[in-house]
């Protein structure tokens, strides 16, 4: 090889190590580009599904002669006052309705996710007589108007001496009364492998032991989502605390929510709005923790 | 035989919570709405047997009940779709990246925390009043905007644009089903240089059907019988000439505003006979699109 | 086939109790009683006072207060009733009080008066509101009628201050309307457009010599007079002095956008207890006007009961009920407590204990009171079944009227028919 080759040949080198160093920016740059598009875009539809948010936030601090007749969000003075005076403007303390709702989510949330994942283990991974027919009914019970079958419902809890106790509203949980989420973890449940069953049941596994120890661990973000999902549902529900509870001493936080806007005469917006925004307050924490369990299951990255 | 009954066993014992809430319940209380259907009751006295009177007022006489199901199936056929691409396309782009991104996951999901609190409906009055917010910005652009709520020919969409805006719970559960799909799927697919969109068709789409499928009964279900939004946005009335009188609100204020629980069970049986014909189609059809990992049945 | 009432509720409760679940044990308690309202932050924190002061000075009877907001008041009555477990008291409202009534939930209270309920120092014309075929049902706890209300700025600022705004008719509102069009260079309009507003339409129909409904129940008003009132709206509005027609579609609009309220308007309807309420959410301050007359008209207004007290089917103990409700309208140290948040009291002597502490709001809203008490005419017989049904196709007429998409003679009589089968199927 002579000296001009050997340049050429380095020259060569050099051009290619040019064209790719220049590749790898540009891809950096595309990358980057992209990913700051994807951030703006980001930014500016969280603005959109922020606003309401901030519009009850505006609306929680202005005074009352303020919320409707300006279009604008910056309150003219700042009524943090709606807060201190909406806590205990009821009859009864807000303190009182956090804990009435506590008491009834935690248990309700606890009662959704055994029954639910019971049921949804049967219907998913178990074979009997009848399955098909049962996991039709259970369809049929979410498709009913909720409102026509109140008054029975009502009368029967009426029998059983349970209205004005929390028992109507946690007793069906516990006995898996929402199909939704039985659906949704048989969705979920079928998805996990069957050789992974079949291994354990090899393994002299009773099925009690397969759901517990196979199936719930690999549903982890199936559970987080149930969980999420009947947190805020029965932390927002107002149709049957409103049917079941009579004492005011009994309310939970929607139905006190309730309790500020008048047909006629005085409403107390401000703290009405002021109280909301307090009300999601739990939620929010809720839905930021547990949505950290909708991770990447490990059986979808170890099987092959 | 043996192993029938064993079978049978277990999976009766898992199913005893829900069969306990569902005969002891459940099934009581659809069944008195299924005979008050066929009789006048006011919540008051007795209820008094009519025959199939109930279902005959409503095909023949009962003007409402038309206008009711044209406001439900508008609704059914513009927000289900569009509601499900939404939290769809939602929930990939917040897959995978981006280190802030359960912050994004929360604010995404924050219009549905609002539910259909007295909050929304004043919100959404004033944001579509004909000097409110959505005006404004048109005018900027040019258009002259109407009150969108007290408008008939356009309230509807008020309520469509709502159910999209509230995606949260459908792209949670999007989500969680792209969570469950194997990585080396796609890495298998990138090293044979497959474009994005034919992973999206190859691997996204079937492995996500059985989440798909669920969320499209469940939102074909939940659409059909939406009944707090229109009913807080209307003040409980169905708006203006009826423009958003949805079933159920037409069936509550036929059982607790007018007393005619009978005929409210009679439209709530109707109602079910509608979600359930188009329930079973979503089923029927899943055969050639879902498919479940391993399943051989 | 009548099933009988228990055997409906057996087999419903049927299943559930087969299963063997105890009953939870009813509390032990002397004497208890249940009281349910409709309310808002002030009026609960005024109810559950007074209660207090009862169960003090009534050891041995327990009051139960139970609280809901108006839209789920109904809902809740509803189910009660259906559940046989109505509170022994609850309030009432005049649109609902027939519908109760006829259905048989509610119980008499004639034989009540002079014994355990005084009311020697009742106003009767109030008293005569709560009767339903010539028997008492219900107990008046507040009287209302309708007003205009109107913006005193702006009526300051277009230069109708001094217009007799009791006195005024029908041509000299309309005036008013366009005087403060012009001057607000159309910024703020006169008033709101009240073709769908049923109440301001009796009014219109009353001073034109006829009613809505006959006394047998059927609907008497003929529909040149229902036209005339739609083609008044639509002339003023043609005028340029209304709210815009998409503004004006809403019967039920909540309060905060209403007209005058959004200051859209420098008038809007309302009832008169609702003043006060009016006032809290605007900065400007508002005065009471009547509902314009006919020249040469009846009187159309009426005052009319705004809430009730009624003994329900379902009461255990009649007698501590009626204790209850007989402090309500005769113990002084109750009727303090709850002023005038219910509405104006029946009771002279209640009412001149009150005066002293009244706020301008209040003060307006009683002085109107007083102002009209010989400008309205007596109240309509009651309505019939379906009479809330008839409301709303009355709003759905209107609605189309006032979008232009039909002519307002087409209309009413379109909607009168309607009416007539609407009531004719509630029967």
């Amino acid at each position: 090889m002579n000296a001009t080759e050997a340049a050429l040949a380095e020259k060569e080198l050099d051009e290619a190590a040019r064209v790719a160093h220049e590749y790898r920016l540009a891809k950096n740059k595309r990358e980057r580009r992209a990913r700051l598009f994807k951030h703006i875009f980001l930014i500016f539809f969280s603005f959109i599904m922020l606003y309401p948010l901030l519009w009850l936030l505006a609306s929680s601090l202005k005074p009352e002669n303020e919320i409707f007749g300006s279009l604008g969000l910056w309150p003219s003075t700042f009524n943090w006052s709606n807060y201190s005076e909406g806590w205990e403007a009821l009859p009864v303390s807000f303190t009182i309705f956090y804990r009435n709702s506590t008491i009834v989510t935690v248990l309700c949330v606890l009662g959704n996710l055994f029954s639910c994942s019971f049921a949804a283990y049967a219907f998913a991974r178990l074979e009997f007589t009848g399955k098909r027919l049962f996991f039709g009914l259970m369809m049929m019970t979410l498709m009913i108007p909720y409102h026509v079958v109140l008054i029975p419902q009502y009368v029967m809890f009426l029998k059983l001496g349970w209205v004005d106790t929390y028992l109507p509203l946690i007793v069906p949980r516990f006995l898996a009364s929402d199909g939704f989420f039985i659906f949704l973890m048989v969705q979920f449940f079928r998805q996990i492998p069957r050789e992974l069953d079949e291994a354990a049941q090899i393994d002299g596994c009773s099925s009690f032991k397969i759901y517990w120890a196979v199936i719930l661990p690999l549903s982890l973000p199936a559970l987080a989502t149930s969980a999420i999902f009947s947190m805020i549902w029965v932390w927002e529900d107002f149709l049957a605390p409103l049917i079941y509870l009579n004492d005011i001493q009994n309310y939970t936080v929607p139905l006190a929510l309730r309790l500020f806007i008048a047909q006629e005469g005085e409403s107390a917006f401000g703290q009405m709005f002021a109280m909301s925004v307090l009300s999601l307050v739990p939620v929010v924490i809720f839905f930021v923790a547990f949505q950290k369990l909708i991770v990447r299951g490990i059986a979808t990255s170890g099987m092959k | 035989m043996k192993n029938t009954k064993a079978r049978n066993a277990s999976g009766y014992m898992f199913l005893t919570p829900w069969l306990l809430g569902f005969f002891l319940l459940a099934i009581g209380p659809i069944l008195v709405s299924l005979y008050l259907s066929f009789t006048r009751y006011d919540m008051v006295g007795d209820p008094r047997w009519t025959g199939f009177d109930n279902y005959i007022y409503m095909f023949t006489r009962d003007r409402r009940f038309w206008k009711t199901l044209e406001v439900t199936f508008h609704y059914v056929l513009f927000a289900v779709p569009l509601r499900l691409i939404m939290a769809l396309s939602v929930a990939m782009l917040l897959d995978k990246g981006l280190r802030t991104i359960g912050l994004y996951r929360a604010i995404f999901y924050l219009p549905s925390l609002l539910g259909a609190s007295i909050a929304i409906a004043i919100l959404w009055r004033q944001l579509f009043s004909i000097d409110g917010v959505v005006n404004q910005v048109l005018a900027v652009v040019g258009i002259q905007g109407v009150g969108w709520i007290t408008n008939p020919s356009t309230s509807i969409y008020t309520l469509i644009i709502l159910a999209i805006w509230q995606f949260g719970a459908p792209m949670l559960i999007f989500l969680a089903g792209l969570r469950g799909i194997p990585r080396d799927l796609y890495e298998a697919a990138d090293i044979d240089g497959t474009s994005r969109f034919r992973k999206f068709y190859a691997i996204t789409l079937p492995m996500l059907a059985p989440v798909v499928f669920f969320n499209l009964v469940l939102q074909i279900i939940e659409a059909f019988k939406i009944f707090s939004p229109a009913f807080i946005i209307s003040n409980g009335t169905g708006g203006p000439a009826d423009s958003l009188l949805v079933y159920t609100v037409y069936l509550f204020n036929e059982a607790f505003k007018f007393f005619r629980m009978g005929y409210a069970s009679a439209l709530a049986w109707v109602l079910l006979l509608i979600i359930g014909l188009f329930t079973a189609l979503a089923f029927a059809t899943s055969k050639y699109w879902v498919h479940y990992e391993n399943e051989r049945d | 086939m009548a099933v009988s009432r228990r055997k409906f509720l057996t087999t419903t409760g049927g299943l559930a109790l087969a299963a063997g679940l105890p009953a939870m044990p009813a509390l032990a308690q002397d004497r208890s009683i249940r009281h349910f309202w409709w309310g808002n932050p002030e009026r609960d924190k005024r109810t559950f006072e007074v209660i207090e002061i009862f169960d003090k000075n009534h050891p041995g009877i327990s009051v139960s207060g139970e609280t809901i907001g108006w839209g789920d008041y109904w809902t809740k009555m509803a189910t009660q009733t259906a559940g046989r477990n109505m509170a022994d008291l609850v309030q009432m409202d005049y649109r609902f009080l027939f519908e109760y009534v006829r259905r048989g939930a509610l119980q008499e209270l004639d034989p009540f008066i002079g014994n355990g309920l005084d009311l020697s120092n009742f106003d009767k014309g109030p008293l005569q509101g709560g009767m339903v075929d010539g028997k008492l049902y219900a107990l008046n706890i507040g009287s209302n009628s309708q007003v205009f209300v109107y913006n005193e700025a702006i009526f300051e600022e277009a230069g109708v201050a001094d217009t007799d705004v009791i006195n005024w008719t029908w041509d000299q509102f309309a005036d008013v309307c366009k005087t403060i069009t012009e001057a607000t260079g159309g910024k703020v309009k006169g008033s709101d457009d009240c073709s769908v507003v049923l109440e301001v339409c009796e009014v219109w129909i009353r001073q034109n010599g006829s009613s809505f409904f006959g006394p047998d129940g059927d609907v008497t008003v003929t529909p040149d007079i229902i036209a005339d009132y739609w083609q008044f709206w639509r002339d003023l509005r043609a005028e340029g002095a209304l709210r815009s027609a998409d503004k004006s579609l809403d019967a039920n609009l909540p309060m905060s956008d209403v007209g005058i309220v959004s200051g859209d308007t420098a008038i809007s309807n309302f009832w008169s207890n609702q003043i006060v309420g009016v006032q809290a959410l605007m900065q400007d301050p508002v005065g009471a006007a009547m509902v314009p007359h006919k020249e040469g008209g009846d009187p159309g207004q009426f005052i009319k009961p705004s809430m009730f007290m009624s003994l329900t089917r379902d009461s255990e103990d009649p007698e501590a009920a009626i204790m209850y409700m007989n402090d309500w309208i005769n113990n002084p140290e109750a009727t303090k407590v709850l002023g005038l948040e219910r509405g104006i009291p029946a009771n002279p002597d209640v009412r001149a204990a009150l005066a002293p502490d009244f706020t301008p709001a209040e003060r307006v809203s009683v002085d109107y009171f007083n102002a009209i008490q010989d400008k309205v005419g007596t109240l309509p017989p009651p309505e019939p079944k379906g009479a809330g049904e008839v409301r709303d196709a009355f709003i759905r007429a209107a609605t189309n009227v006032v979008l232009g998409d039909i002519e307002p003679q087409q209309a009413a009589e379109v909607f009168v028919d309607d009416a007539q089968a609407i009531i004719d199927r509630a029967r």
